[in-house]
This record gives C-alpha cells, sequence and structure tokens, in this order.
C-alpha cells in the first residue's frame, strides 16, 4: 500500500543521493553537490508526508504495517528480513528526521560555501540521514542495531570532517568510542534476547518478558545503555559537548534534533520490555532527571556558544527520558518533536553569528549584534523562548505537559517533577544569558573589526531554513494542547500506551509552575548580563566545578584513559619492543651468530676432517653392528 | 685348529711369514721419516700380500698384484719421491693433541669393531669354505666374469683411467702463468 | 682348506686397514698420506679376495681387480697434484694447507 512505498521511498532517497555524490566524485560541483543532498532528503520528506496522509486514512487499530524486502539473515530457526515498519511511531520520526534534515541540509549549502571537501560533507550528511531513517524504520532490532551503528558512524565522520584539526579528531574518537559502548551493551541484550526467543523481532520483546525478571532487567538495561550513550545523558554524556567541534549544521542536525532523539525513540519504541523491567524504566528517567539539572548548571559557565546550545540540548533530552521513563511516551515524543524545531534553529542562528564573525564561537568576544544582525537576533530570540516554554511558543506545550504527567507517577515523579522545575529556572538563565551577551550590550571589538558587512546577515540559503524553523517554533506547539486538543497522543497512542494521564489540575499547575520559573530564571539572567544591576556571584569553588564540568571527564581520564595509555606503554616496552621487534631482529642476529658459531667447523685443518671421517665411520660401523 | 698333513704345516708358516710380513711392512710405512724407504716399504707389503692371495688360490690377482701395483704404481711413486727429494720429516710432530688421540681411538675402534664382527657377529657364516674348481682364480675365469656379469665395471674402470690419465697430463703441464722461466722451479 | 680359516686372513686386513689409517690421519706429508691410503686399499682388497674364495665364487677377485685399477688411477692424480703443489714452492704439509679454512 502507498504508505509502505512511499516509506521505502523515504528511506532509500537519501542512500540514493550519498551515493550519486560519491561516484560522481569531482565530475558534479561542490554546489551541486549540496543540491543533490538537499533533493534527496526532501524527497524523503515529500514521500513521507505522503506516508503520513495515507495512514492517516486507515483504521487507528490497524496502523502497523511490517514490510520484509527479502530475508536477510537465516539460519535454521533465527531469521532476520530487510524489513521496515510502518506504524504511526516511525512515521512521526520520520516527518521529524527528514524535514528537519532537509531544511538543514539546505542550509549548509551556504554554510559550508567554499569548502574544499563540500562533497564529502554532503555525502556524509545523506549518509546520516538514512542511517537514521534506518534507525526509525526498522522493522526489527537487527535493524534498528544497524542503523544505530550506522548513525555512530556518520557522527564520527562528521565531527571529525576538519580532519586537519587535531581536537576534531579527538572529538570524533570520543564520541565514537563512547557510543560503542553504548552499542556494546545494546549488542549484549540483543544477544540475551536471542539466547532466549530465539528471534529479533519486536515481538520477541514481547515473549521474553515471561522469562523471569532478572533477563528482563539485563536486556532492558543493556538496551538503556545503548540509549544513555547516544542520547548523552549521565554518566555517557561527555561527548557531546566535545561533538561541537563539528560544523554547526552537523550539531543541528545530528547533535540536538536527531541522532541525540534516538535513545528516546528506543524506549518509545521497545517500551514493552521496559515496562516489564520497571526499575530500569525508573531509572531511565532518574538519569534523565539528574542529567538535566547538571547539564543546565554546566551551561551556566560555558563560553563557547555552541556548547551553551550543546548542555542545553542535554538538558532538554533528560526531560524527554523523565517522560518516557515514567511511561509519557507521547508526551516525550511530542517534546522530541518541538525540540527538534527550537534547537534547530537556535544552532543554525549561531551558525549565521559564527559565519558572520568569520568562525568566531566565544561568546565573550560578541556583544551588540542586535542591530548589526536583527533578522539572526528576532530568531533566536523566538528559539530562545521556545526553549525556556514561554507560551506561545513551542516549548511551552510539550516540556510542561511531561512535568504535568510525571505529577501522575506518585512520588518518584513528584521529586522528578521538582527536578524539572529546577531545570526551568537554570534554562531561562543559561539561555537568556547567552542572548543578552551576544545581542545585547556595546558592540565588541571583535564584531566591528571582524563583521562581514555586506548588506545582509547572510547567505539566502542560510537564512531560508532558520526563518522556516522559528515559524515553525511559533506554531509548532500549537498541534497539542493538554487537555484540550491531543492529535500527537491519540496518534501514537496505539504504538504506546502512556503510563501517566495527568488530569486537568496537574497540567495548570505543572504549566504556571514551569513559566514562574522560566520567567524568574529570565530576570536573574536579565538583572546580571543585561541590565548589570547585580554582579556574577563569586562561589569560586562551584565555578571551578562547573568549568570542569564536574570533573567527569577528569574522572573518565583517570578510569579509562590513563590506564589505557600506561598499558599501552607498559606493553611497548615490555612486550613489543623486546619480544616482537626483538625476535624480529633476533632471528637475523642469531642466523648470523649462529653460522658464525657453525663455520668454526670449517678450520681447513685437513687431518681433523680426516679424523671426522675416521669417527664417524667406526660409529656407523658400531650402529649398524649393534642395531642389527 | 688344523692339524694334519706337511702340506698344512707348510701352508701355515708361508702363512704366518706373509702374514707378518705384511703387518711389519704397513708399519713401517707409516712410521718411517724418510718417504724413499716408506715406498720401498709398501713394495714389501704388496709382495707379501700377492704371497697370501696365492694362499687363497686367486693366482690372477697375485700376479696383477705384483705387475700393476708393485710393478707400476710403485714406480711412479719411486719416481715422484725421487723428484721431491724425499725431505725427512718429523713424522708425528706438529698439529693439536686432540688429533692424535682421537686417531688413535679411531683407528683401535674400527679395528676393534671389525675383529668384533669377524668373531663373534658372523657367528658360523664364516666356516664353510665353498669348494672350488679348478676355473677358480683363473685368467680365464677372471676374463669370462669381466666380460658378461660385470662387463659395466670393466667398461667405467676404463673411463676411470682414462681421467686419471688426462688428469695426470693436466696437472703436469707447465702453465706460463705461475711458473716464470725466471724464477724456475724444479722443473 | 689348507692353512688358516679364512677368519684369520680378515684380521689380517683389519689391522692393514686400521694401520693404514693411522697412517692418514698422523702422517704430515702428502706422500706418506697416499701411502697410507694404498695400504687401506689392500686391506680391503684382501677381505675381497678372502671372502671370494669363501664362497667359491670369483667375483670378488674381479672386483678385486678394479679397486686395483681405480687405486692406480688415484695415485696417477694424487701424484700429479703432489707435483704441481712442489713446483708452485708450496710446503708440502698438509697442515699448511689450509685455505679453505671457513
Amino acid at each position: 500500500m502507498t504508505s509502505v512505498y512511499a516509506s521505502w521511498i523515504t528511506l532509500l532517497s537519501p542512500l540514493a543521493a550519498a551515493v550519486a555524490i560519491t561516484l560522481g566524485g569531482t565530475a558534479i560541483s561542490r554546489r551541486a553537490a549540496g543540491f543533490v543532498a538537499t533533493t534527496g532528503t526532501s524527497v524523503a520528506f515529500a514521500a513521507a508526508v505522503v506516508a503520513f496522509i495515507d495512514i492517516l486514512g486507515e483504521d487507528p487499530e490497524r496502523r502497523s504495517h511490517l514490510d520484509t524486502a527479502w530475508t536477510w539473515l537465516g539460519a535454521g530457526k533465527f531469521d532476520v528480513g530487510l524489513a521496515i515498519l510502518v506504524d504511526p511511531l516511525s512515521i512521526f520520526m520520520m516527518l521529524v528526521v527528514s524535514g528537519v534534515g532537509s531544511l538543514i541540509v539546505g542550509y549548509s549549502i551556504g554554510y559550508m560555501d567554499g569548502d574544499d571537501e563540500e562533497r564529502r560533507y554532503f555525502a556524509y550528511m545523506a549518509l546520516f540521514v538514512f542511517s537514521m531513517l534506518l534507525l526509525v524504520q526498522g522493522g526489527n532490532l537487527l535493524l534498528l542495531l544497524a542503523g544505530w551503528g550506522l548513525v555512530g558512524l556518520s557522527s564520527y565522520l562528521l565531527i571529525g570532517f576538519h580532519h586537519e584539526r587535531p581536537n576534531a579528531i579527538a572529538a570524533a574518537k570520543k564520541a565514537f568510542i563512547m557510543n560503542a559502548f553504548g552499542d556494546a551493551t545494546f549488542a549484549l541484550a540483543l544477544f540475551l534476547l536471542i539466547a532466549h526467543t530465539g528471534s529479533v523481532s519486536f515481538g520477541a520483546l514481547e515473549e521474553v518478558t515471561g522469562a523471569g525478571s532478572t533477563v528482563t532487567n539485563l536486556i532492558a538495561l543493556g538496551l538503556l545503555g545503548g540509549a544513555v550513550a547516544k542520547s548523552a545523558q549521565l554518566p555517557l554524556h561527555t561527548w557531546l559537548p566535545d561533538a561541537m567541534e563539528g560544523p554547526t549544521p552537523v550539531s543541528a542536525l545530528i547533535h540536538a534534533a536527531t541522532m541525540v532523539t534516538a535513545g528516546v525513540y528506543l524506549i518509545v519504541r521497545l517500551h514493552s520490555i521496559f515496562e516489564a523491567a520497571d526499575v530500569v524504566q525508573d531509572f531511565a528517567a532518574i538519569l534523565g532527571a539528574a542529567t538535566l539539572l547538571v547539564a543546565g548548571l554546566i551551561a551556566l559557565v560555558q563560553t563557547d556558544i555552541k556548547r551553551v546550545i550543546a548542555y542545553s540540548t542535554m538538558s532538554q533530552i533528560g526531560y524527554m527520558f523523565v517522560g518516557v521513563g515514567l511511561g509519557a511516551y507521547a508526551n516525550g515524543m511530542f517534546h522530541l518533536l518541538t525540540h527538534a524545531f527550537f534547537k534547530a534553529l537556535l544552532f543554525l542562528a549561531a551558525g549565521v553569528i559564527i559565519h558572520a564573525l568569520a568562525g568566531e564561537q566565544d561568546m565573550r568576544r560578541m556583544g551588540g549584534l542586535r542591530r548589526l544582525m536583527p533578522f539572526t537576533y528576532w530568531c533566536f530570540l523566538i528559539g530562545s523562548l521556545a526553549l525556556v516554554g514561554i507560551p506561545p511558543f513551542a516549548g511551552f506545550f510539550s516540556k510542561d505537559s511531561i512535568l504535568a504527567a510525571s505529577l501522575d507517577r506518585g512520588t518518584l515523579g513528584a521529586i522528578l517533577v521538582v527536578v524539572g522545575l529546577a531545570g526551568t529556572f537554570l534554562t531561562g538563565a543559561y539561555t537568556f544569558r547567552m542572548l543578552y551577551l551576544v545581542f545585547h550590550g556595546s558592540r565588541s571589538a571583535y564584531a566591528t573589526e571582524h563583521h562581514l558587512d555586506d548588506g545582509h546577515e547572510g547567505p539566502l540559503t542560510m537564512l531560508v531554513p532558520v526563518g522556516a524553523l522559528a515559524v515553525l517554533s511559533v506554531i509548532g506547539g500549537w498541534i497539542q494542547f493538554a487537555p484540550f486538543w491531543t492529535p500527537v497522543s491519540d496518534f501514537l497512542a496505539p504504538v504506546a500506551e502512556p503510563l501517566a494521564e495527568a488530569s486537568n489540575w496537574m497540567e495548570v499547575v505543572a504549566s504556571v509552575a514551569a513559566v514562574a520559573l522560566g520567567l524568574a530564571g529570565i530576570l536573574v539572567a536579565w538583572a546580571i548580563y543585561d541590565a548589570r544591576r547585580w554582579r556574577v556571584p563569586r562561589w569560586t569553588a562551584v565555578r571551578r566545578a562547573l568549568e570542569e564540568k564536574l570533573y567527569w571527564d577528569r574522572l573518565y581520564d583517570r578510569i579509562f584513559y590513563s590506564p589505557a595509555v600506561w598499558l599501552a606503554r607498559a606493553t611497548l616496552r615490555w612486550f613489543e619492543r623486546p619480544v616482537i621487534a626483538g625476535s624480529a631482529v633476533g632471528i637475523g642476529v642469531g642466523a648470523r651468530e649462529s653460522g658464525e658459531i657453525a663455520s668454526e667447523v670449517q678450520t681447513g685443518y685437513l687431518r681433523a676432517y680426516a679424523l671426522a671421517l675416521a669417527a664417524g665411520l667406526a660409529i656407523l660401523v658400531l650402529v649398524f653392528v649393534s642395531v642389527r | 685348529m688344523i692339524a694334519g698333513s706337511a702340506g698344512n704345516v707348510v701352508v701355515w708358516v708361508v702363512w704366518f711369514v706373509a702374514a707378518f710380513a705384511c703387518l711389519g711392512s704397513a708399519l713401517a710405512v707409516v712410521s718411517f721419516a724418510n718417504p724413499f724407504f716408506s715406498a720401498l716399504a709398501l713394495i714389501g707389503n704388496l709382495a707379501s700380500l700377492a704371497v697370501l692371495y696365492l694362499l687363497l688360490n686367486a693366482e690372477f690377482v697375485a700376479a696383477a698384484q705384483v705387475l700393476v701395483y708393485a710393478g707400476a704404481v710403485m714406480v711412479m711413486f719411486l719416481f715422484v719421491v725421487a723428484y721431491l727429494g724425499g725431505e725427512a720429516d718429523a713424522p708425528w710432530a706438529g698439529g693439536p693433541s686432540w688429533q692424535v688421540v682421537g686417531a688413535i681411538a679411531a683407528a683401535a675402534a674400527i679395528l676393534v669393531e671389525i675383529v668384533v664382527v669377524i668373531g663373534v657377529a658372523a657367528g658360523d657364516g664364516l666356516s664353510n669354505e665353498g669348494d672350488i674348481s679348478s676355473a677358480f682364480g683363473s685368467p680365464a675365469e677372471i676374463g669370462r666374469l669381466f666380460l658378461t656379469d660385470h662387463l659395466l665395471a670393466f667398461e667405467v674402470t676404463s673411463i676411470v683411467l682414462l681421467a686419471a690419465a688426462v688428469g695426470g697430463v693436466i696437472l703436469g703441464h707447465h702453465s706460463r702463468r705461475v711458473d716464470d722461466p725466471a724464477v724456475g722451479g724444479r722443473g | 682348506m689348507l692353512g688358516p680359516d679364512i677368519t684369520w686372513y680378515l684380521v689380517v686386513s683389519a689391522i692393514l686397514f686400521s694401520v693404514g689409517a693411522l697412517g692418514v690421519l698422523l702422517r704430515r706429508s702428502p706422500l706418506i698420506v697416499l701411502l697410507s691410503v694404498e695400504i687401506m686399499l689392500n686391506g680391503a682388497n684382501l677381505a675381497l679376495i678372502a671372502f671370494s674364495r669363501l664362497h667359491g665364487e670369483s667375483d670378488g677377485q674381479v672386483f678385486a681387480i678394479t679397486v686395483m685399477a681405480v687405486a692406480a688411477s688415484e695415485v696417477v692424480v694424487g701424484l700429479g697434484l703432489i707435483v704441481a703443489m712442489s713446483r708452485r714452492n708450496l710446503a708440502l704439509d698438509v697442515d699448511r694447507l689450509n685455505s679453505l679454512r671457513g
């Protein structure tokens, strides 16, 4: 049926674009590569829309279609097909990924203009979009894992895109290794699943819940490990700020709108096993809450504009984890949608600024850009308000519904609500701190010096997507306003029944409290950074701790990196050099030395040779006589 | 032991004489300092061996031994000894001590082993002498064998002799490079 | 057969062989060494003739004659070498001929 065909087109057109760019090589111009990639992702979006419309026409209870292209792996009873699953959840994600993706890829045409390796960039971007779509459309866990790994790969390739920069390479490695850890736990969970059910279909997850709580918990824990790594939650979060070494559109697409939300998608898709292992699900919510708090605190002291937004992403995904951890699946997904809009908007707007200031990302060298770049300023402001959750912008509708739903979840929910509200305050503070530092105040010397003033703030290919996302950040939230109209929840309900239903008064309380605290945060930021009424609190110890990102990096360095380096050096010194290199040299030296020793038999002394003959004869006769 | 007729006794006596002459002259060859005396001793050795061959009914071989070996080969030796001047060298001097010890040990070992084999290991195999016909050891018999059963050996031997002759010529050739007429040699 | 058994002849042959071996191993003049080799060959010849008599077959004697022919050839070449050595004023001392040292 149409939705299935359209879904296949969605999946394959970015792949076709990537292949086309790769095979085209230098035959296609750099700019053309950008257009090929944009076309690929736009076609994917169009097909996703078609699929969406088609599926809306179906009966809500029968909206799940699993279409297998062919059997990919068959081993006895174990059967894995190349299959895509077309259901409300996957179409939701397809729309987000391809929609926001095509906007960002289009933006990249302007942003990456002039770069020597632009074609490689667009090939990687198209590859990434394909991988993400494979992840969300995968019809069984193995294909999901394949997409999972491929997005990790694309992330690595794109973070390290400027491969001549050592920082970028290091950041790419860090991201990949931490994600590999998550992939490993994911794979272990899969192994357990296969061991107990012999299948990797999504249905197998329902089966295994009967296998006993230990197995279920372990599988859920392994899957959670993968989600935590991919979504940069505590404790596997340290890679995300460093990933900002990649080009800004990459940060927007991968590390804000799509890849990092894969963990949230995973929990929703596999909600049955998480519900069975409810300890793990609660743990996910707790991790999300901890992350949102920690990230919010660290964001307060960041000086790089992209890093503030990165920590903000971490924090907001924490909210999503709280949501799905408590069973408010649709709420979490809705926040994913709105977050994609305003976070991508913030990143792309930051990209415009960075582009205009010739690559400067340090906020302390910015200032007073409000009059210089008004369009960017207004878009950034819209994005910031959406992020803090001020009505009528998008974030208000989604974030507050999560908080409301958690009120329905007993003690744990109550605690998490408090944390979430604290996070809202922090969000207001750091977001507007960023805004004021960059746009308000007097124009910094650097800005005056370096701003390219050629009449407009940036190329059209960059400004149009920013504008589009700004519009979406304004109107995007209105598609669901609990409890008045809830199309998103209704759409996703057949896939994952929510465990938490907020009542009306919960909604009101949550909304009022969140908005109040958000405004309070904005006020504090205004007082310190704009009106300059208060001064930044000294609190040196706290400040130092936050600047060191709460010592997480140092901890990992101490636990993992230093021992690994020590081990490598020790192995080099004690094993590699003496044994391996030594044996290679030693074989040569040994051969020569034994040859020298052996050649001492050749004395040239004739009588010794004759003696040898005679003695040999004597011995041989003896042998022949005795042995017979 | 054999006892009996006078012929037997004569044979025994002749045997002892010839055997001791043989061994004595062999020792003499090895021990004399002067190579001339060694060569002469070897002639004696060959002659006594011929006697022993006669005692073994190998008449033709005995004759060949005297004619070829003692006659031709030893004459060659004597010519060369005369040519070289036969300087006496200290026969047992020189060389490392282990050479002497080793040599004696090896030779003794070989001797002992052979004697053991003869006396012990061979068992009864050595006591039944076959009957011989009157043609045994005669030139006719040897010639017949050479031209029928052992024809290959015969022909190969002739090639070996040819090779030796050619080798002798080459080795004896005056080469202008090495032999500078001004220096001269002994030639 | 009249006279001693074959074993006696074989003992003589063994002693001849050993004495010859001693000479080869212990003398330094190549000429004497060559003579000692001759003794060894003769010892072998004696054994051959003795066995030929034992079995009543003349093949042993044929073999002995062949050995004699080969010994003669070898003596020719050996003496030729010795003469050539002395013509080049090389010392006729086996111990001094060690240029194959390696």
